[in-house]
């Protein structure tokens, strides 16, 4: 059975013990988590069917009609890799204890930076894409560049810092759009559509973006840094006991610096992946959504890149399947919203069992 | 000379729920609870205010029921932080997450976005308001903002100077010792994320009900952030925040001033303003005394007994 001391402690009602367990087994956490998925999405399907939609609706939208459909699974693919990157991003963040709220502002910048280099074509045709990702990521590294110096030189906090950027790169886009980037031909403002090469393309063959592959990879990166890389382990030291790693002469600073300068690069190219593969252009709200998706997706898959990529597949799921209600049974998208957020409160819920047990007193 | 005078007299109403939210938030954080929620609390006071004043009539009401909602979902938010010990940053983030769904779907079904109605009107004083420079600005404003100042006395008052103030400054700055003196963590941060949530909510509804008089899905545009930023810049004391919201109307009073005395600047450099000005003081007040002012508990749950 799970090893646990018995720290007694007396709950509002006397009858409770509560006490605190120090670890649990892997498949045991598993469960615990499951269920609490489970839970949440038995809430969301109650709340839908509360709205109007049949019992025997849901199954069909949420799961046979997404995956007998090749048009829905490239849809699914197509939204996936955007918010593994973004998850991605979270899930760095939070392995150097910095909070990166910012994902939504880097995601902005990542991709104006992507459409900077297609307006005014920079580099060779053959290039271009590759370009425009390598410049969303600087683009997205200098938007989180601020928050990090203040927080590490002046200690001003973090989720504060990178969240108001948010807004003032919302403000910064509208500008854009408004005004020098408007559409020459529609006057609309978004920016001009790329051109063929500027986008992300299909597989040669195949039906589905180059884009989820592009999330693999950073994936499997992500992976190889923290499993492998020197980098990776001393991160692990620096989380679970910063003063420590300090009084052996590790540079934390150095290392918090580094993960929140790549977790701004991963949302600068998430940015650029949902610009180059599902608008491409730049639109007003291409962004929406990314940002709180991202640190949810990083939270419930508690920073593992494999879970990141299976939760963000569960969170596409339900935006396309959000796309069909919307239009066949007038729920609106914010009701996916809604369930996201239950999801996810469920799922965080279930956490307070793995570290607590309640045991009856006779 | 009347730039000045009709900048200044608006002032208060961009003021207020900058108060009243930094208030709550306050209440809340100096019983040890963090609340990143704000925005999520201010959109739900809102789009009840806007909600309840189309149907039952009364603007009045619609404040209170707003207040009341706002601290009914802050319950769910108490039972992840307190009861569930969920971390507070993601618990925060998800209620606002959960709040922008929920306020949208709601007003959507019920049919209450974008649609204008009466609210709350100013009161009329006669002819105090037209005493040169001050007039306006102390007897041409509506009711809620003479109750902002009467909430900040009353609650800076039950804080400092009665027993159920001491209970939940003990539980914010050291839960352990006031547990071992026989007070319940758990019951008053319970009550102080209600009461706090309850604050935030109003300033949520004072915006859709007294200010623009309609409800517009996710109207509370970030200054729910901005309150939380405000805390901070108050060092977590009621009469600096009162000063920070006082600041932060001047700078959010002076947008739409700029574009109607012609100057050219950029319309979304204008808005910006607050943001940047948000971070401005955030950098400040990093810059100032070594101690932050947090109460020692803020963001760490509450385990009796931790220890072996």
């Amino acid at each position: 059975m799970v090893e646990s001391t018995v720290k007694n402690q007396r709950n509002l009602f006397q009858r409770f013990n509560l006490e605190v367990r120090d670890h649990m087994l892997a498949w045991q956490q598993a469960v615990l988590i499951f269920g609490g998925l489970l839970l949440g999405l038995f809430l969301s399907a109650l709340m839908l069917v509360v709205a109007g939609v049949g019992v025997s609706d849901l199954l069909n939208e949420f799961i046979i009609s997404i995956f007998t459909s090749s048009r829905n699974i490239n849809a699914v693919l197509l939204l996936s890799a955007p918010l593994v990157i973004v998850g991605l991003s979270a899930a760095i963040g939070f392995k150097a204890r910095f909070w990166n709220i910012g994902i939504e502002g880097q995601v902005i910048f990542g991709a104006i930076g992507a459409t900077l280099i297609a307006n005014y074509d920079i580099g060779p045709d053959g290039f271009r894409v590759l370009l425009m990702g390598l410049v969303a990521a600087l683009f997205g590294m200098a938007w989180i560049a601020l928050p990090m110096v203040l927080r590490l030189k002046l200690q001003v906090n973090e989720i504060i810092s990178t969240l108001l950027l948010n807004y003032i790169a919302f403000n910064f886009l509208l500008h854009l759009l408004f005004g020098s980037w408007k559409d020459p031909i529609t006057s609309f403002p978004n920016s001009k559509i790329y051109d063929q090469f500027e986008r992300l393309p299909k597989l040669a063959g195949l039906d589905f973006n180059v884009s989820i592959l592009l999330a693999l990879a950073l994936v499997i990166i992500f992976v190889w840094v923290l499993a492998v890389s020197r980098f990776g382990f001393v991160l692990k030291f620096v989380y679970s006991n910063s003063k420590m790693a300090k009084s052996i002469g590790i540079n934390v600073g150095v290392l918090v610096a580094c993960a929140a300068l790549a977790s701004g690069a991963l949302s600068g190219i998430a940015g650029f992946t949902i610009s180059a593969s599902i608008d491409s252009r730049l639109t007003q709200s291409f962004f929406v959504g990314y940002g709180f998706l991202g640190i949810l997706i990083g939270f419930l898959a508690r920073n593992n890149p494999l879970l990141v990529v299976l939760f963000s597949v569960m969170m596409a799921i339900l935006m396309v399947a959000g796309q069909t209600l919307q239009v066949f049974y007038q729920i609106p998208f914010s009701m996916i919203q809604l369930i996201q957020a239950t999801i996810v409160i469920c799922v965080a819920a279930s956490e307070f069992f793995i570290h607590h047990r309640i045991r009856l007193v006779k | 000379m009347d730039f000045f005078v009709n900048w200044v007299s608006v002032v208060p109403q961009f003021a207020v729920p900058f108060a009243l939210a930094t208030l709550g938030l306050i209440i809340c954080e100096r019983s040890g609870v963090l609340n990143l929620g704000a925005e999520g609390f201010m959109l739900v006071g809102a789009m009840i205010g806007a909600g309840a004043t189309l149907v039952t009539g009364s603007p009045h009401l619609s404040l209170v029921l707003a207040a009341l909602s706002a601290g009914t979902l802050s319950l769910l938010f108490g039972f992840l932080v307190i009861t569930l010990r969920v971390n507070q940053v993601i618990s925060g983030l998800t209620m606002v997450f959960f709040a922008q769904g929920f306020t949208t779907l709601v007003s959507t079904k019920m049919n209450w976005t974008n649609k204008a109605f009466e609210g709350i009107g100013k009161i009329d004083f006669g002819p105090l308001a037209d005493i040169p420079l001050v007039g306006r600005l102390l007897f041409d404003q509506d009711i809620v903002v003479y109750i902002t100042i009467l909430i900040f006395i009353v609650v800076a008052f039950a804080f400092e100077r009665t027993e159920q103030g001491l209970r939940i400054r003990a539980v914010g700055e050291n839960p352990e010792a006031a547990d071992a003196a026989g007070v319940s963590v758990v019951m008053n941060r319970y009550f102080a994320v209600f009461i706090g949530c309850m604050l935030v909510g109003l300033a949520g509804a004072y915006m859709s009900v007294v200010v623009s008089k309609i409800w517009v899905d996710g109207m509370s545009g970030g200054r729910g952030w901005i309150a939380i930023a405000l805390v901070i810049f108050a060092r977590w004391r009621f009469w600096p925040a009162l000063a920070g919201a006082a600041l932060f109307g001047c700078v959010e009073a002076l947008i739409p001033r700029i574009a109607a005395v012609g100057l050219q600047v950029p319309q979304y450099f204008v808005l910006m303003l607050p943001y940047v000005a948000t971070l401005t003081v955030m950098v400040w007040a990093s810059l100032g005394k070594n101690s932050s002012g947090a109460p020692g508990a803020l963001g760490k749950p509450f385990v009796r007994e931790e220890r072996n």
